[in-house]
């Protein structure tokens, strides 16, 4: 009989890159910026799901992306008071907890703004950082695949008494219809490519709408080319990671997220990733892991629990596993820089919209993600059932069911959220990880 | 006994809509196509010489659906899984939809695995609903989604066929909004349940049968009594949007007192509420239909915003002269719950009580909402005779 997994017991396992500590330095400062944007008179535009931000910083608008908010309110554990407003309005705790989360700030922004248009007037302020967010002059909704994203925006708009601009953008799931249909290829992605890029035609002339000015197509060049020189570095060294043992693993890609995912596309974000890349080829040179005893290799299916990011990447250190790879880090976030032609980026921006990791249907995405599994040569996947996002849990079972049949892989499946910590069950992830860590043991000793 | 005997069939196909499928389809030997809820237009699928089926959340617990979407679902997305598991979805030659809802799409894909002998087409209907090119872009959905029906069935779709299709659906809808119209003015004494099996079985039943049913039915509704003081509250249902409430839940109501005078459900005036219109070309017609639609009966499942639910719901309620109004909310159905604080407010604001119960596909703590409703229904009873805000025209709210 094999020995049982030991339950983690060292303090410190995980071995994280050193280079991503200057993701937080940048976050802060991307933060610090829209804190005074109003200071500033900059315009200021909400927007959720795909990433459009360079469409906007081009034009000088300062962005805020509503789960990047969220989401560094729950990595902060700072998420309370927003989720406390949005609860008070009677929204549930059912609903995307990204979005409540959001809508909690906009209920807060209303209580500090004191309008008379505000169901909230008379709430008196409290000052959390929720409450700091500057109010949008404009909303656009981009959302691909989750149809709550889209009314996520739509519910912004009316919080905000529907006096705020807004546009749609719709990013139609891609259904892999027809015999010609695959990843990025077939008449139906050609055709909801043009849908989209005629969309984001049409979403320039409302932002020149707002600023009153012609679009700067110039500068949406400089900064796509930026775009696409970081997303091209943070691949490359993704790929470095097939290595034994792992020289980074999901954990610091999610840190990695917000570079490549809403921070001004200066060069700034190209120094940061050649840094992570160079660091990590270094690491692939001396045989450093980021797990430093890497037993395991596992691929973690589901969107990230902000609440738990640095606790999930010491609980897994400390069962020797590196999780290497995953559909939130590893299938999204301009992911395919060789569709963006930086001279004429509006094609390839929209098509990267269309790739989110979950707006391809399951024939498709389950290849995607069995494709992963095999290059990282991993021997089970971890789900994050997150309780709020279907999104990410629709395809799971489908991606379980698979994982066992084509590739013989262990899976386990853990309850959280995004960022909403009171769904996540620590005894259960302890459980199941355990048992599907012994379970892979107990097959390489039947096929050693 | 002529006005029972059509509600009797309306009652016994709702309670079982495969079965009515199976039948028809031996009798005729023609395709059965099933579509997902709210807005697929069935007219396609009619015109093409199918029987066009709204597939429905069934009474069976979930079992085997368990493998294949977690249990934080809405009812009809697990249901609707569980059954295509099951093989009790075998019927259907295919299923067809445009609706995107994100726990719907979950439930698609899960259902494209289960049933590998089923064709299932989809192409994303537009839910912005304000955009320039909404209603090309509708359009165009639309004959994607009659391109690959044809495709499918080997057959064209005439255009003569589907201006037929329309005009009968047009028929059935209007009849069925002649109904709700006599039970708003009391000239007809129909359940809530009774009301719903005439809606849900439209969405089964071969339509010309149907309507040939409800011709019959309101040719016999008996001459009513003139409704007393003491008559039961009148509400408005309110919600529950892709499965039909459950009948005992529905009774429940009516034996705390209360009295069902009008709905926005899906099972109810949301799915009758407007017709295509027959002077246009007829795909022309589905789009505007599709977005007329959405302007009439609002729908948190679209983003349009020029309209506002909750105004429509208290401009509905004084129509109906509803005293109080019941919202259904099935639970985890995000869009409801993304909108459920508008209607509360603004029921608040204009003062008019409402109560927000939340259904399960099972396990529903039925005593329990009894409780409340009984409690609700004193409330509303006490209320009568005091001036009303909700009288008051409220912003927003169409006149
Ligand atoms: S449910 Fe998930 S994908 Fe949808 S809006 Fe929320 S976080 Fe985004
Ligand atoms: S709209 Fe509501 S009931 Fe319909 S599929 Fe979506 S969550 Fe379920």
């Amino acid at each position: 009989m094999n020995a049982p997994v030991q339950p983690p017991k060292l303090p410190g396992a995980a071995n994280k890159l050193k280079s991503t500590r200057m993701a937080g330095k940048l976050v802060n400062e991307y933060w610090e910026m829209v804190w005074r944007a109003k200071e500033e008179g900059k315009l200021v535009c909400w927007y959720e799901g795909s990433s459009i931000n360079p469409f906007l910083e081009a034009a000088d608008i300062v962005w805020v992306h509503g789960e990047a908010y969220s989401a560094m309110l729950a990595a902060r554990h700072q998420e309370g008071p927003a989720q406390a407003a949005a609860e008070e309005r009677g929204y549930s705790r059912e609903l995307c907890s990204y979005a409540r989360t959001h809508l909690g700030c906009a209920v807060n922004n209303q209580r500090h703004r004191n309008g008379s248009d505000s169901a909230f007037a008379d709430v008196p302020a409290d000052e959390d950082i929720s409450a700091k967010l500057p109010p949008p002059d404009m909303i656009i909704s981009a959302y691909a695949y989750c149809s709550t994203g889209q009314q996520w925006d739509e519910m912004t708009s009316r919080l905000f008494g529907k006096k705020i601009p807004i546009f749609n953008v719709s990013i139609p799931w891609i259904w892999a219809s027809g015999k010609d249909a695959g990843y990025c290829r077939g008449k139906e992605w050609e055709e909801t490519s043009v849908y989209v890029a005629r969309q984001l035609e049409e979403m320039v002339k409302f932002i020149e709408e707002r600023t009153g000015k012609p679009y700067p197509w110039d500068r949406l060049r400089e900064l796509m080319r930026n775009v696409k020189r970081a997303s091209e570095l943070r691949l490359e060294a993704m790929d470095m990671c097939t290595a034994r043992p792992a020289p980074a693993t999901l954990f610091d890609w999610s840190v990695s997220i917000a570079p490549i995912n809403q921070l001004p596309c200066t060069t700034d974000i190209v120094d940061y990733f050649t840094k992570v890349r160079d660091e990590v080829a270094e690491r692939v040179r001396t045989g450093e892991g980021a797990v430093p005893k890497e037993k395991y290799r596992l691929f973690f299916d589901g969107i990230m629990n902000w609440n738990k990011l640095g606790w999930l990447a010491e609980k897994f250190a400390k069962y020797d596993a590196a999780v290497v790879a995953g559909r939130y880090t590893h299938m999204a976030f301009w992911q395919e820089p060789d569709l963006i032609d930086a001279n004429d980026p509006v094609m390839g921006m929209g098509q990267n919209y269309l790739i989110c990791p979950n707006n391809h249907s399951s024939p498709i995405l389950i290849d995607l993600v069995m494709g992963l599994c095999e290059k990282y040569q991993v021997d089970g996947i971890v789900f994050h059932a997150t309780r709020t996002c279907r999104a990410f849990t629709n395809p799971m079972h489908l991606i379980a069911e698979t994982a066992h049949s084509r590739l013989g892989l262990q899976t386990s499946m853990f309850e959280g959220d995004v960022a909403d910590e009171s769904f996540y069950k620590d005894e259960l992830l302890n459980t199941r990880v355990e048992a599907m860590l012994e379970a892979i043991d107990a097959r390489r000793l039947a096929t050693a | 006994m002529a006005f029972q005997d059509p509600l009797a069939r309306f009652a016994e196909v709702s309670a079982d809509p495969l079965g009515y499928a199976r039948a028809w389809k031996a009798r005729t030997g023609r395709p059965v196509i099933g579509s997902f809820p709210m807005n697929f237009p069935s007219e396609l699928a009619h015109a093409a010489g199918a029987l066009p089926l709204i597939i429905q959340e069934s009474d069976d617990p979930i079992t085997v659906g368990h493998a294949l979407l977690f249990p934080f679902y809405c009812g009809y997305t697990r249901s609707t899984v569980d059954q295509a598991a099951k093989g009790d979805l075998a019927v259907l030659d295919a299923i067809m939809f445009g609706d995107h809802c994100v726990q719907l799409l979950g439930a698609a894909d899960a259902v494209r695995v289960a049933l590998p002998d089923t064709q299932v087409i989809f192409f994303q209907l537009i839910s912005s609903m304000c955009d320039p090119w909404t209603f090309g872009r509708a359009r165009e959905s639309f004959q994607k989604l009659r391109s690959e029906l044809e495709d499918f069935l080997e057959r064209p779709v005439d255009d003569a066929a589907l201006r037929e299709s329309i005009a009968l659906f047009n028929r059935n809808r209007a009849l069925i909004r002649e109904l709700y119209r006599m039970r708003v003015d009391g000239r007809v004494a129909l359940t809530a349940a009774q009301m719903q099996s005439v809606v849900k079985s439209s969405m089964v039943m071969d339509k010309h049968e149907h309507t040939a049913l409800l011709e019959e039915l309101l040719a016999a509704v008996p001459a009513q009594a003139a409704p007393d003081s003491t008559a039961p509250i009148r509400v408005h249902l309110s919600g529950h949007f892709c499965q039909a409430p459950k009948p005992e839940l529905l009774n429940m109501f009516e034996e705390c007192g209360a009295v069902v005078v009008g709905d926005d459900l899906y099972h109810g005036f949301r799915y009758i509420s407007t017709d295509v219109p027959e002077d246009l070309d007829p795909m022309d017609g589905l789009a505007r239909w599709y977005m007329d639609r959405n302007t009439g009966v609002p729908c948190p499942t679209r983003v349009q915003n020029d309209v506002d639910w909750d105004a429509f719901l208290l401009g509905a309620m004084r129509n109906e002269r509803a005293e109080g109004m019941i919202v259904l909310m099935a639970k985890f159905c995000e869009p409801h719950m993304y909108y459920y604080p508008e209607v509360k407010e603004a029921f608040e604001r204009a003062d008019v009580p409402h109560l927000l119960l939340e259904t399960e596909h099972e396990g529903m703590a039925m005593e329990y909402m009894r409780t409340r409703v009984e409690s609700f229904v004193e409330l509303v009873r006490r209320r009568r005779g005091v001036a009303r805000a909700a009288l008051q025209p409220v912003e927003g709210e169409p006149a």
